[in-house]
């Protein structure tokens, strides 16, 4: 672990109604990432976890305690802020990909440049960039609807690094894909990985929970275990298959 | 090495020893490696044994045995052709572990949420390594098959456990008053 | 096989079905509900005030036993020689041919009458306390005229102000107002007409004891006569004139003036011929502005009711149940709207009729009668089918799986305006891509903001018109400290009429615009938060949903400068046209625009307060 600490929570609480329709969503969560980490967050559904990166990433105000981004206090910032530190550095990945259909990935992922005051031809190579990198060089031109899911969510994740954010943000990112597509994305999220992002990931398969360096199990809207799966002997992999069993008879 | 699979290298042709452990290591890509290579040799001799392979003419390789070509009996091809069409599948082998827990709840000498949990890490783990090497396959190479089953497989084992995890934390709130 | 109860049992199906739609979503068929009553009451005020104002001439000519001819000489100096002259040509009159009966002749004096400041020339006809044969005003307020106390014409005293227990002077001499009355025996936009001379700028009219109007005469002004004449056939008044005064009457040359009771009548038709006309114009635009605002609420609607259209279909509806159950929702509303819109149109119609009504049968009492009703019916059920029919059909005629997969209607991509809308500045920006999402909505609001500024230019320069028309006058240049009251009180009436219809066509105006802000706003609600999400504030957010009106107002409002002038055009009939100040117009456009502005912000804020993660989970 890195020793400059991203995102730092201590006592972090989102309750919504009252009396006796009070909703803890998140109940008293501490949390530090550093940079360069890769997060994932792990829990049956409705144990809080997408509403905590929901308060990670800006989009919701907690009801209590106290969220740290990048060494600044997100309760003390006003909506104007906030929403600039979503733009700048925070990148968001939904489950249900969010792209706005009437446009075409290219401009879906140009927009979080243009919001940010970028020249539109400087968003539009960005864009470009991005979109190779994610492999959809080719596709830049189509609308959402005539692209698989996989692709639609590589626009997303394209669109999230638009403004080279400061942290990654996935809410089931593979909810809706299939195998294939769940595979592409984690490719890329690798790829991410390795070129020094900090990802925090929610999700409930494990498949993507594993790729984490360090995942931290949820219940009832609290951390009730932390694994690091990074360290360890190693084992030969051949050991993973039973063809040496039979060897032994 | 399960012989049928050998038999079955040898279904199209007869091939050398060393040309067997290249499909093998083809076909399994980094699960390969550690694979002794003396397995295939010594089950080789084990079929000849049983009759299900012979021995070709002599090549001119380095060494003795890796000269030696062998090749399908008849029997061994009918062994093939029997063994192609099995509909047998391996059991999944939750037994032991699930007798485990209960074992160590029965005479208290484990706490059988901490077993699960620890076996969870285990299986991450092992999740982790399939998945990283399944990247590095090119995309619809036999390896990542391969790899991508059984990534699939943990999967459903790690799900078995949360389940476990469930069960045997509720068994044991009782004991421990009020929990989440 | 029985045709008859099958049909009768689908009949109740589709009442019921209908019932149902309309329940669950309250929201929305109480706002179709308030802009269907907006529009009809709205028509209704409209033909209640047209009916109200088509026949005074009469109901007063009946109440106060108007006259069939006047027969009058106002002499113009000469001192009491003149005035004797003056009645020995009128009084002869009443024994000619064809008069059954007559009263007068009435001296008449001319006075400068001063009350709170306003100052003008008026008319004093002096009275007994004895009922005449013709022309007995009907008092509308107080009591008749006695020694010390003066009664007012009706629509003179509205136009100043004068109510009975006032005091004003004549000439400067002190008088109490006993009380207000109107005749038949004048026009009611001034008897200016009359005195031919252009002495003074249409006088009003008043009644005094007979020795008060001898002692008001001057050597200068001395007293004139006027003579009221009943005839055997009262429908050839007009050829008893042209016998004593030929042609006369159409052009006053001194001396005798013959007036038949047809000319007074006319007067009064034109004034009320032109108020009617305004109001006539109000209704058309009003019924234009209603039919925009119902079409975006009910196409809105109609795209939400796709999928239940899907699911009757599903089991087992043919199409025309469907259109039917669709058109019997929007025809039931309307039935309910014009109801509601009669009721209101019924209940304001006296505040705006009892000021300022010179002529009986006016104050008071409007009445519904049952022409006003069945065109007021028709035309609910005639805007709510128009609103309705073309969405009806389109969804009747959906292949059932597009409607139950809800293809909503999906965004079409414009490239060019994208690609466009990436050099303009974040709210611009947003704007112009929320504009080209519903090209048609944007369109209606455009032309609402359109027709609403039409009517009040042509307003505007209906106003101007008037006023340039009443100051051409030579008396009034002439005697610049009288003001002309006949206009006055001619002015007042029609700035009333006028001020009605541009109420009406504003508030109409501005729950069309708060409609479609509201509309837009829901369509936009998971795109909007999506665009939060990404970092776009929520004041840029409100700025782009505003402006995403306000631009397309502000063409309209354009636009309606000379859509205004042409309706005024059309309205005037070759009349006179002339320009208001420019000021005016701008200040028309600009304050329409604040308005818009206004109007469209506090929709847009409100729609930024939710949570971004509440609007995301809100339907895409």
């Amino acid at each position: 672990m890195t020793s400059d600490c991203l995102v730092r929570a201590r006592g972090l609480r989102k309750e919504y109604g009252r009396n006796e329709g009070l909703v803890r969503a998140v109940d008293g969560v501490d949390l530090d990432i550093g940079r360069g980490e890769r997060v994932a967050v792990m829990g049956p559904s409705g144990c809080g976890k997408s509403t905590l990166l929901h308060l990670l990433g800006g989009l919701d105000r907690a009801s209590d305690g106290e969220l740290w981004l990048g060494g600044r206090q997100m309760g003390e910032l006003s909506e104007r802020a906030l929403a600039g530190m979503r733009r700048k550095d925070v990148g968001f990945v939904f489950q249900a990909f969010n792209l706005m259909e009437e446009l075409t990935a290219q401009e879906n992922v140009e927009l979080p440049a243009l919001l940010a005051g970028c020249s539109p031809r400087a968003a539009r190579r960005r864009a470009r960039d991005l979109l190779e990198q994610v492999g959809l060089g080719d596709r830049a031109g189509h609308q959402p609807s005539a692209l698989s899911g996989g692709q639609r969510q590589r626009v997303a994740i394209a669109r999230a690094l638009a403004n080279e954010p400061l942290l990654i943000l996935a809410d089931e990112p593979t909810g809706n894909l299939d195998s294939a597509a769940t595979r592409e994305v984690l490719r890329i999220f690798a790829g991410l990985h390795a070129a020094g992002h900090t990802l925090v990931i929610v999700t409930h398969d494990e498949r993507i929970g594993a790729t984490a360096d360090r995942l931290i199990s949820m219940r009832d809207g609290v951390f009730v275990d932390e694994t690091w799966l990074t360290g360890g002997t190693r084992g030969r992999l051949s050991t993973l298959i039973g063809l040496e069993d039979s060897a032994h008879e | 090495m399960q012989q049928e699979v050998v038999l079955a290298m040898l279904a199209k042709e007869p091939a050398h020893p060393y040309q067997l452990r290249a499909r093998l290591d083809g076909a399994l890509g980094p699960l390969s490696d550690g694979l002794n290579a003396g397995h295939i040799y010594v089950t080789l001799n084990r079929l000849e044994k049983a009759g299900l392979v012979a021995l070709e003419e002599p090549g001119t390789g380095a060494t003795r045995s890796e000269r030696k070509l062998y090749g399908l009996t008849a029997a061994g091809q009918e062994r093939v052709s029997q063994w192609l069409s099995e509909l047998s599948w391996p059991k999944p082998d939750l037994a032991e572990f699930h007798l485990k827990l209960i074992a160590a709840a029965a005479a208290g000498l484990a706490d059988p949420v901490g077993m699960v949990a620890a076996q969870r890490r285990e299986l991450l783990r092992r999740l982790r390594e399939a998945q990283e090497a399944a990247l590095v396959e090119p995309e619809d190479s036999d390896a990542s098959l391969l790899l991508e089953g059984i990534a699939l497989r943990l999967q459903a084992d790690l799900r078995w456990l949360e389940a476990c995890q469930k069960i045997w934390a509720a068994r044991r709130a009782p004991h421990h008053g009020s929990e989440r | 096989m029985s045709e008859q109860t099958p049909r009768l049992s689908e009949l109740w199906l589709i009442f019921r079905l209908a019932v149902r739609d309309l329940q669950r979503r309250p929201g929305q068929t109480v706002m179709l509900v308030v802009i269907m009553v907006a529009a009809t009451a709205a028509l209704t005020l409209g033909l209640v005030l047209r009916g109200t104002t088509a026949h005074p001439y009469q109901t007063t000519r009946q109440a106060t036993a108007g006259p069939d001819v006047l027969a009058t000489d106002f002499p113009s100096g000469g001192g009491p020689a003149a005035g004797r002259a003056a009645l020995g040509h009128t009084a002869p009159l009443a024994h000619s041919a064809g008069v059954t009966g007559h009263s007068g002749p009435f001296p008449v004096a001319f006075p400068v009458l001063t009350f709170d400041g306003h100052t003008d020339a008026v008319l004093a006809e002096g009275r007994s306390s004895a009922p005449a044969a013709a022309d007995q005003p009907e008092l509308t307020e107080g009591r008749w005229v006695r020694p010390g106390a003066v009664v007012i014409e009706r629509s003179f005293a509205d136009a100043l102000g004068i109510r009975a227990g006032n005091r004003i002077t004549l000439d400067g001499r002190p008088f109490t107002v006993a009380g207000v009355a109107v005749t038949a025996a004048f026009p009611d936009n001034g008897v200016g007409f009359l005195e031919g001379s252009s002495r003074w700028p249409n006088p009003g009219l008043v009644w005094t004891t007979e020795a008060t109007a001898a002692s008001l005469a001057t050597r200068q002004y001395p007293l004139g006569y006027v003579l009221n004449l009943r005839l055997a056939s009262p429908g050839a008044a007009e050829s008893f004139a042209d016998r004593f005064d030929p042609g006369g009457y159409t052009d006053n040359t001194g001396g005798l003036y013959v007036i038949p009771w047809q000319m007074i009548s006319r007067q009064d038709g034109l004034l009320v011929a032109h108020e009617q006309t305004i109001l006539l114009m109000g209704s058309w635009l009003l019924a234009l502005l209603a039919i925009g605002s119902l079409a975006i609420v009910v196409g809105g609607r109609m795209a939400e009711q796709n999928r239940r259209v899907g699911l009757l279909k599903a089991v087992g509806g043919t199409p025309s149940l469907v259109a039917a159950v669709l058109l019997t929702e929007y025809l039931a509303l309307a039935v309910v709207a014009a109801a509601a819109g009669l009721a209101v149109g019924r209940l304001a119609a006296p505040l705006l009729t009892s000021p300022g009504e010179s002529l009986l049968g006016t104050a008071g009492a409007p009445q519904l009668t049952l022409p006003v009703i069945a065109l007021v019916l028709a035309a609910a059920l005639a805007i709510a089918a128009l609103a309705s029919y073309l969405p009806a059909l389109r969804a009747a005629r959906t292949s059932t799986i597009d409607a139950l997969a809800d293809a909503a209607r999906q965004p079409r991509r414009h490239a060019r305006l994208t690609s466009y809308s990436a050099r303009l500045p974040v709210p611009l920006l947003l704007a112009v891509r929320l504009a080209a999402r519903r090209p048609r909505r944007v369109l209606l609001g455009s032309l609402s903001i359109a027709v609403t500024v039409s009517g009040i230019v042509a307003i505007l320069f209906a106003h101007a018109t008037l006023a340039e028309s009443g100051s051409g006058n030579a008396a009034a240049a002439a005697n610049p400290g009288l003001s002309d009251v006949g206009f006055i009180s001619q002015t007042a009436r029609e700035n009333q009429v006028l001020l009605i219809v541009t109420v009406m066509l504003a508030a109409l105006a501005a729950v069309n615009i708060i409609f479609i802000t509201w509309a837009t706003v829901q369509d936009y609600r998971h795109t909007a938060a999506v665009t939060r999400a990404l970092g776009a504030t929520a004041g840029q957010l409100t700025a782009g949903l505003s402006a995403a009106q306000v631009f397309p107002a502000l063409a309209g409002a354009l636009a309606g400068l000379a859509g205004g002038y042409g309706l005024f055009l059309a309205a005037s009939q070759g009349g006179s046209v002339s320009q208001p100040p420019a000021w005016w117009l701008v200040a028309a456009v600009l304050s329409t625009m604040i308005v818009v502005t206004g109007l469209t912000s506090v929709p847009a804020r409100l729609s930024t307060r939710p949570s971004i993660t509440a609007s995301l989970q809100a339907d895409a």
